[in-house]
């Protein structure tokens, strides 16, 4: 017997041996399930085929002379016949053709890999399902929410707890601390807090109106710590002030009025949303605006500090 | 012909040499020269700005903070806008980074302020519970080096047609003039008087009485480089 079938044999043999032991030995063995059978016979099938197949060249490579119309072309010596194209290859050879005109002229521009276009998605995505899960949210989760937009972008200046981080930000857990009362008074205040222009005049255009006259020192000071104390009432001094000269725009309670001045007694979203949008400048520093978060989550923040210094 | 070119490799390498660089040049060159230049709104650093750049490098920020924001949606949530090259042009080298031990800085003057900066470089961990930043207080003593900044700008300028003096668009519309001095003592006086701007809203006595003597401490221009990040 030829020396190439006898080492087929013996390949062949091997390989259906450790296929045999590793399926074998597996968990189920050969006949434990449909799949380690169907495994098995994929197996032989590809041995098998392999073998025979490798034979098969091997026979050729030995026995094949090459014969043909010779070129007449030469290049350094070396010769090529003028046999045809395998016809496999030429059937390959002219569907890569088709396959690259139609990549170049449809499968590229159309499906072409965005970095831009992915993100774009992404983000598409990400608002359709903001607005399914969250746009609706009121309550107690609203301000869950605000927390936690609270806790990525606000605690870097206001701290964890909204305190302000001794002074280095507005604290939250209260309206408004005396100096900042006291600073809008002085210089006037032009926050759109409104969420339009509506600028507060400085002590230059602040009158009393009981007595006719500027606001004077002894008022800015009993003022300030009326309203910081919110507004309570044995400041009989403070709350005179606060009557004659903050009552006319800010109401007497402080609680504002609509399109006149906010609310100076508490928070409300609005007042929030309003300073998210326009950033806001005063005693301590100057807030930059926070216009990428949206709208439901600037909503969600004012409910949230509003919740602070709820009582 | 090309029986010739296979007699001589030499000439056949560099016939392929010039056939793949005129690929490469007609695809990557018009590309490149459009996404360089630089974006509406992008303006050339200002002599103090400037100096502010060389104090971030001089004490390695890029080491641990990235100026480069990925077009993700967890990036732009967090720092604004991707990044787009043309924003670059004016940086002379880039400052991206490779690695972020602290945020990105990309667009940091969106979102932070002077007094912010004042705050926190002074003590990152007062400001920023947790924080593993180093406290650089030496930045406080220290006076930023205007001349060098404004060489850097008159180099710029004429070797590479940065438009200083000249007007810039912006994104409304509008355009702007970022001013360089014609010479080291207007420099100085420029620097001086944005330096005064940055004050006005810092709190630390010592920094206020150095500008107001006609001294910039480091800080200052540093924090004029980080609000100019937009």
């Amino acid at each position: 017997m030829n020396k190439l079938y006898l080492w087929g044999i013996i390949v062949t043999i091997a390989m259906l041996g450790a296929t045999y032991l590793s399926v074998g030995m597996s968990k189920g063995g050969i006949n434990g399930d449909i799949v380690n059978m169907l495994a098995i016979a994929g197996a032989v099938a590809l041995v098998i085929i392999t073998v025979f197949v490798v034979i098969k060249y091997v026979r050729q490579m030995q026995t094949d002379t090459a014969e043909g119309e010779l070129a007449d072309e030469s290049w350094d010596n070396i010769g090529e016949y003028k046999n045809p194209l395998p016809f496999g290859w030429a059937i390959m050879f002219l569907g890569t053709m088709i396959w690259g005109m139609w990549y170049m002229l449809v499968g590229y521009p159309v499906n072409a890999y965005s970095q831009i276009g992915e993100y774009n998605e992404d983000v598409a995505a990400h608002n359709a399902k903001f607005n399914t899960q969250y746009a609706s949210i009121t309550g107690d989760r609203l301000i869950e929410m605000g927390e936690s937009v609270f806790l990525a972008e606000c605690k870097v200046c206001h701290g964890l707890s909204a305190d302000g981080i001794d002074g280095k930000a507005a604290n939250l857990n209260v309206r408004l601390e005396a100096n900042t009362v006291k600073h809008v008074i002085e210089n006037g205040s032009n926050n759109q807090l409104l969420g339009s222009e509506m600028p507060m005049p400085d002590r230059n255009g602040l009158f009393n109106m009981n007595s006719g006259a500027l606001i004077t020192d002894a008022e800015i000071a009993a003022v300030s710590a009326y309203v910081a104390d919110g507004m309570d009432a044995s400041n009989k001094a403070g709350a005179e002030a606060f009557a004659g000269v903050c009552a006319s725009c800010h109401g007497p309670d402080g609680m504002g009025m609509e399109y006149v001045a906010p609310s100076i007694a508490a928070f409300n979203p609005t007042l929030v949303t309003n300073v998210l949008n326009h950033g806001k400048k005063g005693v301590i520093g100057t807030m930059p605006a926070f216009e990428r978060l949206n709208a439901k989550q600037k909503e969600a923040v004012g409910a949230y500090i509003t919740s602070l210094s709820a009582k | 012909m090309f029986h010739w070119l296979e007699k001589n490799p030499f000439f056949f390498a560099v016939g392929v040499f010039v056939t793949i660089a005129f690929a490469g040049l007609i695809e990557i060159v018009p590309n490149f020269a459009e996404a360089s230049r630089p974006v509406i709104g992008t303006t050339p650093y200002s002599t103090l700005e400037l100096a502010g750049r060389n104090v971030y490098i001089k004490n390695s920020c890029n080491a641990c903070h990235s100026q480069l924001i990925r077009p993700f949606k967890s990036e732009t949530d967090r720092y604004g806008h991707y990044s787009l090259s043309g924003e670059y042009a004016f940086d002379r080298p880039f400052l991206w980074g490779s690695k972020r031990t602290g945020p990105d800085l990309h667009r940091v003057g969106n979102y932070r302020t002077t007094d912010w900066h004042e705050n926190h470089m002074k003590d990152p961990a007062a400001v920023v519970p947790g924080s593993i930043m180093p406290k650089y207080t030496w930045m406080y003593t220290n006076l930023a080096d205007i001349d060098t900044a404004f060489a850097e700008q008159l180099t710029v300028n004429q070797f590479f047609a940065v438009p200083y003096n000249k007007p810039v668009p912006m994104k409304d519309g509008s355009t702007t003039v970022v001013k360089m001095g014609g010479s080291v003592a207007e420099a100085n006086a420029l620097a001086l008087a944005e330096a005064k701007e940055i004050v006005k809203d810092m709190k630390d006595q010592d920094v206020k009485d150095a500008v107001a003597s006609g001294k910039i401490p480091e800080i200052v221009a540093l924090i004029a480089y980080m609000n100019s990040l937009k």
